[in-house]
């Protein structure tokens, strides 16, 4: 399906998809999540992908973080195809370009929070001080804490510090604001806007919450594995004034 | 530390229990191969060093009497590298404290020391001096069981006399490092040891001045593979002086008991380990596979964030590695001090020098490597599976492979039996083959290698009650120095005490049939002889037939003989016609390899008339009448040997039985470390797999107990299964075991009983209960609320 795109800064594209495609197989059961998709990203945007339950827009991420192959199309990343990367190449993209915040925070239970950040560090040679990082979430009396004694919103927020603690240029935010309560996930999408303009971070959240979208540089829709609509938002609301 | 290490290490300490069974099976396997490969060793290289330090001769030839120059010419022979002659006798040891009468071999010894072949090694005291000639140096484990010591005296009976003698010290020797009386298969410290006399006293007390009765002799290199032309030619010499018979060493009493034994070890060295090793590898494999599942999540996630497939996996394999490795210290020290432990038993009746347990880095080396090879294969194996997918794949819960109904619902008879609780137990197990046959197979081997040990356990009883209350009856064996007639048998008869006496004539021969041969002797006995009972398998007496042989079932097979069959027979001593003689029937013994006959018959082929060499007597057991006929049986000048059952017995216990009992001891240990970890493992395993459904479960307002109890049934029916499979492939490992004690002076029978298999059912059911309890306990302990929470 052809989508009007509006792009939000005139530049080139940091990641590019063209017609991507992608089929599961549950079981014994063939399933096409995604179908024909094209669109861009452009730095230093805020991205929101929003869609129900099933439009396919984890996937979209997934495939856009090389956390998963598309099963047809292209996408390339600053100018490198990496729909004909190898697992090698992939590795080392999410390794420098790509830092992932979770729903479930996937954080690893027997690791404090410094230490869950410091995972991340310890693979990056551009990476930013641990204990800073944790500071610019506010866990900075935290740190020490396993995930276990963290509530929700602090153990996203220590998903976040190791996201960016790699010092990537994509920051992958899937539904994060998904298992915290209302005034929570406001503080998160906060902290996730303040890095964008604070530290020029480009960041793409997905979210099936369209009042969260209505934070967004640029909103792109999708239902039943297909691009909607592309819209820019000339004047995103701050988190604080949305309600869900 | 990097986080991924500090992360192993807690995942290893959340783990413990699961990982503890692991470890307890490869700590096992790996003291098995160190302890048995130690002491293998131990003794391989103690009798080495003993044999070349005290050039160990390599034939031995009695004969009548031969002037020592002819001895001196033998060196000149092709294959010879050196010869001794000596002088030899049994004879009657006379202690004023000892009451029964005691057996022993008188040896010379140049009176100056000097480098000789099978060269003894002083224990206490000095070497003759030129003080006395009437010095004697006693075997020093003889000396010990009776107090003597240098300088204390002893009266030995020499050639009819009774002569005194001063011990000046004690000593070992090469040819007796298994020190046992001709005939006896145990040695008896308390009745037999060896005294070796100056060479001139000898001589002068046997008269045999400037000659000698024995020759002793150590073959070159190249002679040693094919030593046969050799003592061909040595007894062709020697022919015109009366050889009597000529030993191989490979047919030496001390160094057939000692290599057996040390060959037996090398076996079992290998095939022990492997086995629990390989069960290791396997309950590993599923741990991990189990483990690695759990933390999809956390693979995926490393993985977004960037870690290699190759970072990760080193990262499970330093799980399997650590694992291995502390399995595999345990292992070590645990070898380590078994190994002290059996080198000190073998030590209490193989009589080295310098028998001690070493350290072998390249054993303990090995111990290392099979422990870390089997976890870490294991690991990786297990944990390849999650390595290999996407990271979106990864951090997808994994969706179920199977849905449909399995096999056993077609059976719609017993399917609609089952209630929910049994429906979902054969489904789980039937839908996850790997865990199910995994578990099932560690628990065959686990019963396998119990029942082993039972039967082997029943075996070991089995063979003395059948040696000693089935086949030998009497209570007291009588050698007698020669032939003599049946007024011999008359005057041991009418002695003190004896109840009944019977007698034998022992012929020892060379057996052949056809390209085969091989040394023994037939006991000759009465047709209605009641004190030697040979037996068949099931216990049955054997009749001793007119004309022809009863053969042990060990000597047919070494001759490859059946009844039916005739062998040729040439007896060792006197005249050495060709006999050819008719196998009549074959009998069952662990001990040895008999061959009977009637003595009338025997007396008829050798052309003697009826001639007896010894007696079985039956005697009151009262002490007052055993001191009697004891004090009387030292007064007998025809006497060579006494053999007590009950000291025989004891011997017998003190040696050969304690020896297997630690094996079989261990091996039960082992076995039910196996066991019961397999059945542990499994159900650890089954609970973490499950970990929603039971929260599930508990949430809907199931009891702890009830969803407990569906872990019971799934370890009750994995158990009931490897136990059935178990039992008789513990039968086949005990005639594997078995097969590899096959020798000519021991055989171990394979003895099955209903409670054998009843002992294991139990056993597997107390493990089943113990392993469950562990797991009961973590149901308790759940925390299924935060799971459910988790999953929403």
């Amino acid at each position: 399906m052809s989508v009007k795109t509006i792009p939000a800064v005139e530049s080139m594209p940091l990641l590019k998809l063209e017609s991507i495609g992608k089929t599961y197989r549950m079981g014994e059961v063939d399933i096409e999540i995604l179908r024909g998709v094209s669109l861009e990203v452009f730095a230093g945007e805020f991205l929101v992908i929003v869609g129900p339950s099933g439009s396919g827009k984890t996937t979209l991420m997934n495939i856009m973080g090389g956390l998963d192959r598309a099963s047809s199309g292209r996408i390339w990343f600053e100018g490198q195809d990496l729909s004909r990367a190898s697992p090698k190449e992939l590795t080392r993209y999410r390794r420098r370009a790509a830092g992932f915040v979770f729903q479930a925070y996937n954080l690893i239970p027997n690791l404090t929070a410094r230490e869950n950040v410091a995972v991340a560090v310890e693979l990056s040679r551009t990476s930013l001080d641990i204990e800073e990082v944790l500071r610019l979430v506010g866990l900075a009396d935290r740190m020490d804490h396993f995930p276990a004694q963290l509530s929700g919103g602090e153990q996203q927020r220590v998903a976040i510090a190791r996201a960016l603690a790699k010092n990537p240029q994509l920051l992958f935010c899937d539904e994060p604001t998904g298992a915290l309560d209302f005034e929570t996930g406001k503080k998160v999408l906060r902290l996730l806007i303040d890095l964008k303009s604070g530290l020029g971070k480009t960041i793409l959240l997905i979210t099936h919450n369209a009042d969260i979208a209505n934070t967004a540089d640029r909103v792109i829709k999708i239902r039943s594995g297909e691009v909607t609509s592309v819209t820019s938002l000339a004047d995103p609301k701050p988190p604080e004034e949305i309600a869900w | 530390m990097s986080s991924l290490d500090r992360k192993l290490l807690r995942d290893l300490k959340v783990a413990r229990y699961l990982i503890a069974g692991v470890v307890s099976i490869i700590a096992v396997g790996v003291m098995c191969f160190i302890y048995m490969s130690a002491t293998h060793r131990n003794l391989d290289s103690a009798m080495r060093r003993y044999y070349t330090r005290s050039r160990m001769a390599d034939f031995w030839v009695d004969l009548k009497k031969a002037p020592a120059s002819e001895v001196d010419a033998l060196a000149e022979l092709n294959g010879i590298l050196e010869v001794n002659a000596r002088v030899q006798s049994y004879v009657a040891v006379d202690l004023d404290d000892e009451p029964a009468p005691i057996n022993g071999l008188v040896l010379s010894l140049p009176d100056e020391r000097k480098p000789i072949i099978n060269d003894m090694v002083l224990k206490r005291g000095t070497y003759f001096t030129e003080r006395r000639q009437d010095e004697v140096i006693v075997s020093d484990v003889f000396a010990r069981h009776h107090g003597i010591g240098p300088g204390d005296k002893l009266h030995l009976i020499l050639n009819g006399r009774r002569q005194e003698l001063i011990v000046v010290g004690t000593s070992i020797s090469c040819e007796f490092v298994y020190l046992v009386n001709p005939g006896s298969i145990t040695p008896d410290p308390q009745h037999f040891g060896v005294f070796y006399l100056k060479k001139s006293f000898a001589e002068h007390a046997f008269d045999l001045s400037g000659a000698a009765n024995q020759v002793l002799g150590r073959l070159t290199p190249e002679a040693r593979g094919r030593p046969d032309a050799v003592i061909r030619r040595v007894e062709s010499v020697l022919a015109p002086y009366g050889v009597l018979t000529t030993t191989l060493l490979r047919d030496h009493a001390s160094n057939r008991f000692l290599s057996d034994e040390i060959r037996g070890l090398g076996v079992f060295a290998t095939m022990m380990p492997l086995i629990f090793m390989g069960v290791a590898a396997l309950v590993l494999n599923v741990s991990m596979v189990r483990l690695v599942e759990q933390q999809r999540t956390v693979i995926g996630t490393l993985k977004a964030l960037g870690y290699s497939d190759h970072s990760l996996l080193s990262h499970f394999a330093k799980f399997g590695a650590l694992t291995g490795l502390v399995g595999a210290l345990i292992g070590m020290v645990l070898g380590y001090f078994m190994a002290e432990l059996v080198t000190w038993n073998y030590g209490r009746f193989f009589e080295f020098p310098d028998l001690y347990n070493r350290l072998y880095p390249d054993t303990y080396a090995g111990g290392l490597a099979i422990g870390l090879t089997g976890s870490v294969v294991g690991s990786v194996l297990g944990a390849r599976a999650v390595l290999e997918l996407s990271p979106a794949q990864a951090m997808r819960p994994k969706s179920p492979a199977r849905g449909g109904p399995v096999c056993i619902e077609r059976a719609t008879w017993l399917w609609r039996r089952l209630n929910f609780a049994w429906r979902l137990v054969m489904r789980t197990a039937l839908r996850d083959r790997l865990r199910t046959a995994a578990g099932i197979l560690a628990t065959t081997t686990g019963a396998g290698l119990l029942v082993c040990s039972f039967i082997l356990d029943e075996g070991l009883h089995h063979l003395i009650n059948f040696q000693f209350e089935k086949i030998t009856l009497s209570d007291v064996h009588l050698g007698f120095n020669d032939e003599r007639g049946l007024a011999m048998l008359f005057e041991v008869a009418r002695l003190p005490g004896v109840d009944r006496a019977e007698p034998v004539m022992n012929l020892a021969c060379t057996f052949m049939h056809g390209p085969r041969q091989h040394r023994g002797s037939i006991t000759g006995i009465e047709s209605d002889a009641m004190l030697i009972v040979p037996r068949d398998r099931k216990g049955r007496s054997i009749p001793i037939p007119t004309v022809g042989l009863v053969m042990s079932r060990k000597m047919a097979e070494l001759l490859d003989a059946e009844p039916g069959d005739t062998v040729t027979v040439v007896p060792i001593k006197g005249r050495r016609d060709e006999l050819r003689v008719r196998v009549a029937s074959l009998t069952e013994s662990y001990i040895g390899t008999s061959v009977y006959a009637d003595i009338r018959y025997l007396g008829f082929v050798i052309g003697e008339t009826l001639a007896i060499n010894g007696a079985q007597l039956k005697v009151d057991p009262r002490p007052t009448a055993r001191n009697l006929l004891n004090r009387e049986l030292k007064r007998l000048p025809a006497l060579r040997s006494v053999s007590v059952r009950t000291d025989v017995i004891k011997n017998l216990n003190d040696t050969f039985v304690v020896t297997q009992e630690i094996f079989v001891s261990l091996l039960q240990f082992f076995a039910g470390i196996v066991f019961f970890c397999s059945l542990l493992t499994t159900s650890l395993v089954g609970l973490s797999q499950r970990e929603r459904e039971v929260a599930n479960l508990l949430a809907m307002g199931f009891g702890k107990w009830q969803v407990g109890s569906l872990f019971l049934r799934e370890s009750v029916l994995i158990n009931s299964i490897g136990t059935a499979t178990g039992l008789p492939l513990g039968y086949f490992i005990s005639t594997l075991v078995a097969a590899q004690y096959d020798t000519e002076l021991f055989r171990f029978p394979v003895v099955t009983s209903p409670g054998i298999f009843l002992k294991c059912i139990i056993m597997s059911l107390v493990f089943a209960a113990t392993a469950h309890a562990v797991v009961q306990r973590n149901v308790n302990h759940l925390d299924w609320l935060g799971i459910i929470r988790a999953s929403d």
